[in-house]
Parts: C-alpha cells; structure tokens; sequence
C-alpha cells in the first residue's frame, strides 16, 4: 500500500472516529442553547486531541509501547489497576451510548422497533468484527462516515450570521446562564478528548508497526485526520445554532439532529445524514470496543490485535465479545442513549488524568524515547493541557449535579 | 563482569512478556530474588500470573486474581533472551506454561466459524 | 525467596533509627545470563525518577552490603548508608 493511500484511509478513518454520539449530543445541543458562543471550545479540545494523539503515536512508534502498557509500567500495579476498571466503566458506557446511537439512526431509517434495532446491531457487529477483517471495517466505515459532510453544506445552506460565528471562536465567558456555559464547556472537551480515542490509536500504531521512519505519518494522521473531524464539530454547532436556537427548538432526542439536515436539503439531506451518523456512530461503536479490549490485554499482557483473527487473539475476542453484550444488556434496560451519552462523557472527562498523565510521563522519558523525547513546544501543550484536563476533571461532577445533567 | 545498571522495577518489572515467535504470554508480574543479607543477591525467576499480582494490590487484587484462577507461573530467569522495552523469552510459551488462557479458549473460538480468517 | 514487590514502598531505617525515607526500586547489574541486585533505590528522587522526571542530582542509592536485616515492613541498614 502506498504512503499516500496509507495516509487518506488513515484521515478517513480519524474523521469517522473523531466524531462520535458525544460529538453530535453535545456540539447540537451547546449550539441549541448558546449559538456559536462555544465554537472555542472545540478548538481548544481539538488541539487537545492532536497534542496527545501524536505524543501516544510517537511513544508507540519508538518504544513499541501502547498506552495501557506505559501505564502499567509507569504508576505502578496499583495505580494500573485503578486506572483499568475507571477505563472499562466509562467505556462501557460510551459503547453503550453508540450503540443506542446506532439503533435510534436505524430506526429512523427503517421504522421498526428500537429494541428490536438494538439486539440487531449488537449482532450485527459482532458478526461483522468476528468474520471481516479490519481493514474492510475502517473502509466501510470510514466511507460511510464521510456522508456526515452533509453537516458542513447544511451549515453553510442555513446562512449562519458569519459576523457571530467567527466571534463564537474567540474565547469568552456567556453573560447569562454561566453554569450551563461551563456545563457545555466540559462536555465539549470531554467529547473531542475521550480517552477511547487514544487508546485505539496508539494500539493501531503498534499493529501498524510504526517506527521511527512513520513519525511524519503519525504527525499527519493526527493533525489532519481530527482536524477534519473537528471541522465536522464545528458544522454540527453551527447548524444547532442556526437552526434551533432561533426556533426555540432544544434538539433532545438524536433523529432531530438528522431532522435539521432535511430542512436546507430535502429528503436526500436526510437520508445523508442518516446514513452519515450511522456509519460514523458504528465507527465510534467498534473503535470503543477494540479499546476496552486493547486495555484488558494489554494490562494483562495478553495477545491482541485489530488485525489478528478470533483464533489469533482468544481473550482478546472474547473480551469484545463480552463488552458488546454487556453493552447490550444496557440498552435493553430502556436508558436513554442521549442521557447515557452525557455520563459517559462527564465520567470519561473525571477519569482522563489517568490516561493523559502517563502519556506526557512516557512521552518525556529519555530512557524510552532516546532524542524523540518530547521537545519544548509538545511540553508546553501537554502541561498547559494537563491543568485544563485536571480543572474539568473536578468541575465535571458538581456541574453535571448543580445543572441536572444540562437540564436547566 | 560487568554488566548493564538499570532500575530493575521501572525497566523489568510488568513489562510484557514474549515468547521466541514473539508471541504475547504474559507480563512480568513479579520477580523473585534469591539471597539475603551478605550474599550476593541475584533475580531467580520470573513470577506470573494471578496469584502473584493479586497480593499486589490489596484485598480488591487478591479477590481479582482469586477469581483469575489464582494461577501461578515461575520462569527461570536463564530462560531471558533479552531484556528490552519487553522482555524476551528464548522458548515457547506453551513450553513454559505461559498464555495458557489463549491455548485453552482457541479450540471453543475454532467451533464458531469465520474465527480462522 | 524474596519478591521485588515485597521490597517496593517498605520504609529503609539506619541501625539507630533514623529514617532514609522508602525503598522505590531495586538497583541492579544486567549482564546475558544474569540480574544481580546491587541496591535500593530510595527517597523522593527515586519515585520522580520512577514517574520518568529526573532530578537535578541522581537519586540515592543504599547499597545492598549496608542492608543489616529486614524485619516486617521495615528495611534495616548500616549508620553509614547514603540518605537522600
């Protein structure tokens, strides 16, 4: 495969990653309720992501080491241990979530059932994790995802008032409702930094065999890949924005996202729109479940693989076996995926130290990294990135408490 | 002789396990060390499994490795081909009785089809 | 038999009480066929060194010769030893 080809597959696959059910709750409803105000805030997270995927892509480019195992190493069994069940909550809940997503995206396709929907999709993806084999899901998927550009003409059909969308990019603290503002500034930090997404990407890097000659690939792959994911982010807000804030709509239930797709484009804006998030949120589905499964083997230094076959990884299919019908048994007890997604999102923000700290220790250890040892300018990031990670990881409970869960 | 000076818990201590084909078997979960006070003390064997790292982390690890199976493996430290960012074994892990959860699940996986691609 | 683990996080005291602060690692001397112990890592450096963060000095290392006994949770060594 050609470097060129390597790197398109790898940008689309990072455009349907990125943008996952937190993405679409979190990005519509902030632009439903606050306009372009937030628009900031996904920069801010975006660079976040980028930092922190290149730092795990290097560590796993030089030293080998995916992120689960540097953690063990690095704080201790103890710390590892804590550090692996918060992981496998959050991200239990997260798959949960996208599966929901998925089913509600398949219900409005179809109209039949969503209970029915979601034993359909769990099967569906476990059969279709089991016999294909990966590169075909990240080409399925990634395809699919990319009807999710529909968000961008949307949001540019609708007519925004451009003056207030390029003022939403300049910092700022909302004039009324500041528990809400900072509610939805976690979430959207949260969303675009999840942890899953680090996890499946450097465990990738080290399938991939990544060496110090890919460096320049990794670099690519994280700027341009969630860049283009973050441009979906913006898209989402601005049409939340657009659309619902002026009439007064709040966007709860995930099919009037679609919904606002149909109104600038028609039925094939719709149905886009439809296929895009069911592709992207499947995407985001199969990402999170490989990533519970990369952290349980790698934390107990069992085989794994994306790329290695049922046969050739047995605990490790057996573990996503498992999480998908835990995930399953979720959803059947008839929990809201659009609720559950902002737990997992305020949750995954409380744990993110665990994953972002040992990163930034790994990616600065001579002994590991020898001269690709984190120069001046990713330190600077990765510490000013700590301090933000460390507040929102504080604030996210008593704001998710104090506003009901983005209630009121 | 002289040798390498490393940290042995930062560079040896849970890092991963591979066997001669580069199979993943296991990590390091402990170590165990032969000869006290005025000897000469040398690293013996490597220690894995649950009923190692189980004691390591307290009630809530004794219960998780209770229910691991309490397993535990020693590998004689001659059986070490090289210490780097893993640590290489220079015999297979069936051999050694490592990766035995992989070798028992493998045939149920090999019933369901499409597990061999 | 000894564990590594069973050395980690215990408190090293010299022979007249004085605490060296906690043993963080062992040191030791790799050679093809063999890892032999030469000492124990301790004190705060020891840890930052552990979290990857190295210090300005190099962190203190109690030879394995100055270890008088181990008793409990507690590692005894010679008045001598290095502190940190």
């Amino acid at each position: 495969m050609s470097k060129a080809l390597g790197l398109g597959l790898g940008i689309i696959a990072a455009i349907g990653g990125f943008v996952d059910i937190g993405d679409l709750v979190f990005n519509v409803a902030a632009g439903a309720t606050f306009g372009y105000q937030l628009l900031w805030v996904i920069v801010i997270g975006l660079i976040g992501i980028i930092v922190y995927s290149e730092m795990c892509g290097r560590v796993a480019a030089v030293s080998g080491r995916a992120v689960f195992d540097a953690i063990r190493e690095r704080v201790g069994f103890k710390g590892a241990v804590v550090a692996l069940v918060s992981s496998e909550v959050v991200n239990l809940m997260t798959l949960a979530a996208e599966l929901g997503g998925v089913a509600i995206a398949l219900q409005l396709l179809s109209g039949l059932p969503y209970r029915w929907l979601i034993a359909f999709a769990v099967l569906a993806f476990a059969v279709v994790i089991w016999v294909t084999t990966f590169e075909w899901i990240e080409r399925i998927f990634g395809f699919g995802g990319l009807c999710m550009l529909v968000f961008a003409v949307v949001a540019v059909k609708l007519g925004p008032d451009w003056g207030s969308v390029g003022a939403g990019f300049v910092p700022h603290i909302a004039h009324t409702n500041r528990v809400l503002y900072a509610y939805f500034v976690v979430g959207i930090l949260g969303t675009a930094m999840t942890p899953y997404e680090v996890y499946f990407y450097s465990s990738g890097g080290i399938e991939d065999q990544w060496s110090p000659k890919d460096l320049g690939l990794n670099r690519a792959n994280a700027i341009l890949g969630y860049g283009l994911g973050g441009t979906l982010s913006f898209a989402l807000m601005i049409t939340g924005g657009a659309l619902f804030l002026t009439h007064g709509i709040a966007p709860e239930h995930l099919g009037t996202v679609a919904l606002a797709a149909e109104q600038p484009l028609g039925r094939l804006g719709l149905l886009l729109a439809l296929v895009g998030i069911l592709f992207a949120v499947g995407a985001a589905s199969i990402d999170t479940v490989f990533a519970g499964a990369y952290n349980l083997a790698q934390f107990c230094g069992w085989e794994w693989g994306r790329y290695r076959d049922p046969r050739g990884a047995p605990r490790f299919a057996l573990t996503w076996l498992v999480l998908l019908l835990l995930a399953l048994g979720i959803l059947m007890t008839g929990v809201d995926p659009v609720l559950l997604t902002e737990y997992a999102v305020l949750f995954s923000v409380v744990a993110l130290p665990l994953t972002y700290v040992p990163i930034l220790l790994v990616a600065n250890d001579k002994a590991y990294m020898g001269r690709y040892v984190n120069g001046r300018f990713a330190n600077v990031l990765g510490l000013i990135y700590l301090v933000v990670i460390m507040i929102v990881a504080l604030a996210a409970i008593p704001l998710m408490i104090w506003t009901n869960v983005g209630q009121n | 002789m002289s040798g390498k000076e490393i940290d042995i818990g930062l560079h040896v201590l849970d890092h991963q396990l591979l066997d001669k084909d580069g199979r993943r078997c296991g990590n390091v979960d402990d170590l165990a060390i032969e000869g006290g006070v005025g000897e000469v003390p040398e690293v013996v064997a490597i220690l894995c499994g649950p009923g190692y790292w189980g004691p390591r982390a307290g009630l809530v690890g004794r219960l998780a490795g209770w229910i691991g199976g309490g397993r535990k493996v020693r590998v004689p430290w001659i059986e070490v081909r090289k210490v780097d960012s893993a640590v290489e074994l220079k015999r297979g892990a069936t051999e050694l009785g490592l990766g035995r959860g992989d070798d028992r699940l493998r045939p149920y996986m090999d019933k369901i089809p499409g597990a061999r691609r | 038999m000894r564990t590594l683990s069973s050395f980690l996080h215990r408190e090293v005291v010299t022979e007249s009480g004085r605490s060296l602060g906690r043993c963080y690692d062992l040191r030791g001397e790799l050679t093809a066929t063999t890892l032999r112990v030469t000492g124990l890592c301790i004190g705060r450096r020891a840890l930052l060194e552990h979290f990857g963060i190295r210090a300005q000095k190099p962190q203190t290392i109690v030879p394995w010769e100055a270890i008088v006994r181990i008793e409990g949770k507690r590692i005894i060594v010679h008045d001598d030893a290095p502190a940190p």
